[in-house]
């Protein structure tokens, strides 16, 4: 018979982070059922909420750093348990009190955000080179919006053209927009996730000083993942500006006119709903109605979309662990998306276009289906 | 007048006050107060000894108010002044300190509690000072009852009261009585045909001297108060004279046009001149004026020819009746929850998936199916999942528990087993079987072999990913017990579906001024010693308007509600609100202000004199008219001005 | 020790008496600062009894009635709501800060929202301090 005894310590923050809400957990298992890592292996997160109630929780195994916090059982909790927010105090648990082990490929990411501000390692010097060509200007008090690409179309030279397609329509389009120094570093939206709070903190006050300082009012984001804590998480800690998905802006531009989308795109193309902006923040027909508005393009839909859109697998900092062939998320949604007969996903995120395209590349899809960001896309078709 | 003498008796409550307010400091400062002849401290004032208590301070030392701090006057207010009044003083002339449900109970702080007592009861003290004894006014009970709803509760509570031999109005809004009741198979846990037992019932009413059936009518408007409420009923028009309707049923055969049987769910069709179902009481059919061919293009009327009695009457108008009566019963029921929202459970999108009042249909002899559990197809299933707690306990849709569900499904499997061959799922979070028998049901469905599979579903698709699960429903989620996560192909799925309060009980409470708890059914005056009463004097609740619940419960509620009715009838006289306004017309000034303010109209402007007036029968005492007297004319009894003023001054010291 | 701010209550009897009961029943803690006295109906508060008990010492003063469209007595609290919007007005003239005056409503089944809202104005009465007629007096010159 195995003996209860709780970690005291470590339960109490798990506690307290998890709130009220994670006594109320009564063991229903939807969250289990609904758990899209349960499609490729076991993840049975209704045990774990009960492990975390009884502080019986053990911080040496995996399941500690499996969520994707893609909120799909959060979203439909009976008893509304903030699961995601569970899953970060046990890792913040380990992360914090020594307790267990941070996966390598973690700790080398959290120790490129907390030294150089960036998770991919590079110089911070460097952050806004992708945009050396494009004649944009540096963020000054008065510039209407802040153009913050995110580290991986930053620094990635395979997705610099999100932040590339980007400046490029801005430009087209004279709008008056700008990047930040150097200064700037990571959001820290995934790195808090994956437990490390403090250097969430550090990074989140060195933003909220820099872009106060400079009188941002408005800030335009590519990722999702800037978007979510910029908008819900910075303004408790004293960074209050309008944030703006890139999707959001540029939909209201075509709304009001002044985007015109005239070349054609004939493609079928199908859109993947980023965790973060939909289930997260309820964006789901922004980045529809861009596609929609693309002439000659057709918009498809996964057989779980919106709401029930299957998650590409990077979040809750997974975009830096390994997960195994087999086991990729991004992998089944790439094979739907080949059986619909999609010639492009469509995406909204920089995680997601990482996944994908590594899906879409070691399937040997790449002749079949190509991986696109709506401002990519965009740009094409302006 | 005479020299005020006044009694305290602090209640220790057992230790529901005394563990946190120090009764013995509160007793002495209580003798501090001006006008206190006595302060005493008993374990339960409310019991027999706390009350002679009273009584013996009352005869020896000549009391003649008393402040009693103990619970809330909404407890025991009326026992102690009965008490009072036993000992010959005026009842009026008492006063509550809720030292309780306001002190001791809502905080754990000795010193704060105990100071806040003293104010309370300093402030009870101070206000008792200037009670006044008051008058009870007793006016006669009308022994006629309004009963709203023509469901089982509805339809017990009005036989209760008519075999009494006093009248009962009726009124449902559907053309035939019976409610959800009569559209069920089977009754759990004894599986009684539930038609067999309801019919009996609803034929009674229907022919009962003392009922006054109205159906296919909606109350629309309530006046008056306890013992002479006022209603007017809205009788829509059938189209049908209901005198000379002899139920012959060859209207229903005649007519070619057809629409979604609302009995059975939208699952079959009904006529455009139709009863709902065959032993329909009345047995007189309504047109549908929304589907007759002569309705929409003026042409048909083949129900007109057919009819050899003449009673189709297409001229027919809604008829506004009127009745009066001194109670009223509402027994509304429960609406069915509607699943479409959990897209996920894939009702609406595939064949096969059902709510639990669509499969009760199912399952009924005279229903869609004549009785066969099949596919949308015909054939039978070889396999069936109910899923339990659909829209109950999940704060996204109802957070409280149906009660019900649990059982039905159990009534469900049963069912399948013994008409096919399938296998049985049942997927629960937690099996409630609370009642008589129907934890032995529950045994008796494991011993006839039925799965019990412990999680929430998560999804039901029809996405297969083997050869067992083509063209099945695959029902997906965590078997909690395994640890595992599992997928059950299965070809029916039955949802166990809510219920939840009429998506019009908003109204119907505003149209009786009572009110709905948090989770919208009615509220009842006290959720264990008056389940029954309202807020509101002479209305009742029963059945599952006031809260979910199995037929048994319903109709005990129902002969409860009945009860007390008759128990005011039995009476025959309510009495007034004593604490009322009074206008003293020396000050009146005649302004009218108070005349348009009062909500009962129970104030009138006496032209001769240039003066307002009230009706002391009529006045419930809101004071409202009192606080907006310029002329300051107006005595709220009880809540005079001084009252006040000196209560403010006793909680502030 | 800090301040304790005595706050008088209003509550009707049908619907906020019955929710404070039922906070009490239910066990809920809530700030014991809040003193109530009973009235049949949230209608017959006349602004008086609210000056008054500044007068005699009240931080603070909170009326509670059922919510609107649910008066035992059909509209009393309606006529509520436009008596004390007018006395909202008034109390700067009087030297009574607004947020020492509350209108709320809780139903016979708000157990919960009684006492958030008995918390919430607590606190805030206790932000303000005690009401002292001479200070405001000087704050209004």
């Amino acid at each position: 018979m195995e003996v209860l005894s709780p970690y005291k310590e470590a339960t109490d923050v798990i506690l307290e982070a998890g709130g009220e809400p994670l006594k109320l957990c009564y063991q229903c298992g939807l969250c289990t059922g609904i758990c899209p890592w349960n499609l490729v292996r076991s993840f049975l997160v209704r045990r774990i909420m009960h492990e975390a109630q009884l502080g019986a929780i053990d911080f040496g195994g995996e399941d500690v750093w499996t969520c994707v916090t893609c909120r799909a059982c959060v979203q439909r909790c009976p008893r509304g348990v903030e699961i995601i927010n569970v899953m970060r105090a046990m890792r913040r648990a380990v992360a914090s009190l020594g307790i267990g082990v941070v996966p390598d490929a973690l700790r080398i990411s959290a120790k490129n955000i907390a030294g150089v501000g960036n998770p991919l390692g590079e110089e911070a010097e460097k952050r806004n080179d992708w945009a050396k060509d494009l004649k944009v200007k540096n963020f000054a008090s008065g510039t209407e919006i802040l153009y913050f690409p995110c580290c991986v179309p930053s620094y990635d030279p395979d997705v610099k053209t999100v932040a590339r397609s980007t400046a490029t329509i801005f430009n087209k389009l004279k709008i008056d927009y700008g990047l930040i120094g150097t200064e700037a570093k990571c959001c820290g939206e995934a790195i808090r996730k994956a437990g490390y709070e403090d250097t969430f903190q550090s990074l989140a006050q060195n933003n909220i000083n820099l872009f106060t300082s400079n009188g941002v009012k408005t800030v335009v984001v590519s990722s999702p993942h800037c978007y979510h804590t910029f908008k819900n998480e910075y303004p408790e800690l004293g960074g209050k500006f309008e944030v703006i998905h890139i999707t959001q802006y540029l939909a209201s531009l075509i709304e009001q006119g002044k985007l015109k989308l005239s070349k054609e795109i004939n493609k079928k193309v199908i859109y993947s709903d980023p965790c973060y902006l939909g289930r997260h923040n309820d964006v789901y027909d922004e980045p529809r109605e861009i596609l929609q508005s693309i002439p000659g393009l057709e918009l498809i839909e996964f057989p779980d979309a919106r709401e029930n859109g299957l998650c590409c697998g990077g979040g809750g900092g997974r975009i830096w662990m390994d997960t195994p062939k087999g086991e990729r998320f991004s992998d089944i949604r790439v094979e739907q998306a080949v059986e619909k007969g999609a010639d492009i996903i469509a995406v909204a995120c920089p995680y997601c276009v990482l996944n994908y395209r590594d899906s879409v590349l070691s399937m040997g899809k790449a002749e079949t289906i190509q991986v696109k960001d709506i401002s990519e896309l965009v740009a094409e078709a302006i | 007048m005479e020299e005020v003498k006044i009694g305290i008796y602090v209640c220790h409550c057992g230790l529901n006050i005394a563990d946190i307010v120090d009764v013995e400091e509160v007793t002495k400062y209580a003798t501090t107060l001006p006008a206190v002849v006595v302060s005493r401290n008993y374990k339960f004032m409310c019991s027999d000894p706390g009350q002679n208590m009273i009584k013996e301070d009352i005869k020896e030392l000549g009391l003649n108010r008393v402040v009693v701090a103990s619970c809330s006057p909404l407890m025991h207010e009326p026992t102690f002044r009965r008490t009072i009044q036993e000992a010959g003083v005026n009842p009026y002339l008492f006063e509550m300190a809720n030292i309780r449900e306001h002190c001791s109970w809502i905080t754990e702080d000795h010193k704060a509690a105990t100071e806040k007592a003293k104010a309370l009861v300093s402030a009870a003290v101070r206000r008792v000072y200037y009670h006044q004894p008051l008058e009870i006014k007793e006016v006669p009970v009308n022994p006629n009852t309004l009963i709203i709803g023509g469901g089982i509760a509805g339809i017990q509570a009005a036989l209760e009261i008519a075999d009494s031999e006093h009248k009962v109005y009726l009124v449902e809004r559907d053309p035939s009585i019976g409610g959800h009741m009569i559209q069920f198979d089977k009754t759990f846990p004894t599986l009684d045909c539930s038609a067999c037992i309801l019919t009996p019932k609803m034929t009674s009413v229907g022919m009962h001297p003392y009922i006054e059936l109205m159906t296919y009518s909606e109350v629309e408007e309530i006046s008056g108060f306890v013992g002479s409420f006022k209603a007017r009923i809205r009788k829509k028009a059938r189209y049908v004279d209901e005198d000379k309707c002899n139920g012959c049923g060859v209207c229903v055969t005649k007519c070619p046009w057809k629409a979604n049987s609302e009995f059975d769910l939208g699952l079959s069709e009904r006529k455009a001149i139709y009863t709902p179902f065959a032993q329909a009481v009345p047995n007189i059919p309504v047109i549908d004026t929304e589907h007759c061919a002569y309705f929409l293009k003026e042409k048909c009327r083949a129900c007109e020819k057919f009819c050899e009695l003449g009673a189709i009457d297409f001229e027919q108008v809604d008829q506004i009746v009127e009745v009066e009566v001194g109670n009223i019963i509402v027994t509304t029921g429960y609406d069915s929850f509607d699943p479409t929202p959990i897209t996920q459970y894939g009702y609406g999108k595939f064949d096969n998936v059902y709510t639990g009042l669509e499969f009760e249909r199912i399952c009924n002899a005279v229903g869609p199916t004549s009785g066969k559990i099949v596919l949308k197809d015909g054939s039978e299933p070889k396999s069936v999942a109910i899923l339990h707690c659909v829209g109950s306990r999940d704060e996204n849709y109802h957070e409280y528990c149906s009660r019900v569900c649990c059982m039905y499904a159990l009534k469900y499997s049963h069912l399948i087993k013994e008409r096919t061959d399938a296998e049985v799922y049942q997927m629960y979070i937690d099996m409630r079987c609370f009642g008589k028998g129907y934890e032995e049901f529950y045994k008796r469905l494991s011993e006839e072999g039925v799965n019990f599979i412990r999680g929430k579903v998560a999804e039901v698709t029809d996405r297969a990913i083997n050869e067992d699960e083509q063209g099945k429903l695959i029902v997906c989620g965590e078997d909690t017990l395994l640890c595992k996560t599992i997928r059950v192909p299965v070809d029916m799925v039955i949802l166990a579906t809510a219920l939840e309060p009429r998506s019009d009980a908003a109204e119907v409470a505003k149209l009786l001024t009572i009110t709905q708890s948090a989770d919208g059914f009615f509220l009842e005056r006290h959720p264990k010693l008056d389940p029954v009463a309202t807020m509101t004097d002479g209305v009742f609740i029963a059945g599952c308007c006031q809260g979910p619940k199995d037929i048994p419960d319903a109709v005990a509620q129902a002969s409860a509600a009945a009860t007390r009715v008759l128990a005011l009838i039995s009476k025959g006289r309510v009495e007034l609100e004593a604490a009322t306004a009074v206008i003293d017309e020396e000050k009146c000034s005649g302004c009218r202000i108070c005349n348009l303010l009062c909500p009962y109209s129970a104030i009138s402007f006496i032209e001769d004199e240039k003066v307002s007036r009230i009706n002391e029968a009529l006045c419930k005492g809101c004071g409202t008219c009192v606080a907006a007297c310029p002329s300051a004319a107006i005595t709220h009894r009880q809540f005079t001005m001084e009252e006040i003023t000196a209560e403010i001054e006793g909680v502030l010291v | 020790m800090s301040f304790e701010p005595k706050i008088v209550g209003f509550l009707c009897n049908w619907c906020s008496y019955r929710g404070a009961d039922l906070a009490g029943t239910a066990r809920m803690k809530c700030a014991p600062n809040v003193r109530i006295i009973r009235v049949m109906c949230s209608g017959r508060v006349e602004p008086a009894f609210i000056v008054k008990a500044f007068q005699l010492g009240a931080d603070g003063v909170l009326v509670l009635g059922c919510h609107p469209g649910d008066c035992h007595y059909a509209e009393g609290n309606y006529k509520t709501i436009r008596r004390m919007s007018l006395l909202q007005k008034m109390l700067p003239q009087l030297g009574i800060e607004t947020d020492r005056v509350r209108l709320d409503w809780v139903s016979a089944s708000e157990g919960d929202r009684f006492v958030s809202i008995v918390d919430d104005m607590t606190e805030k009465v206790r932000a303000l301090g005690p009401f002292t007629k001479n200070s405001d007096e000087e704050k209004h010159g």
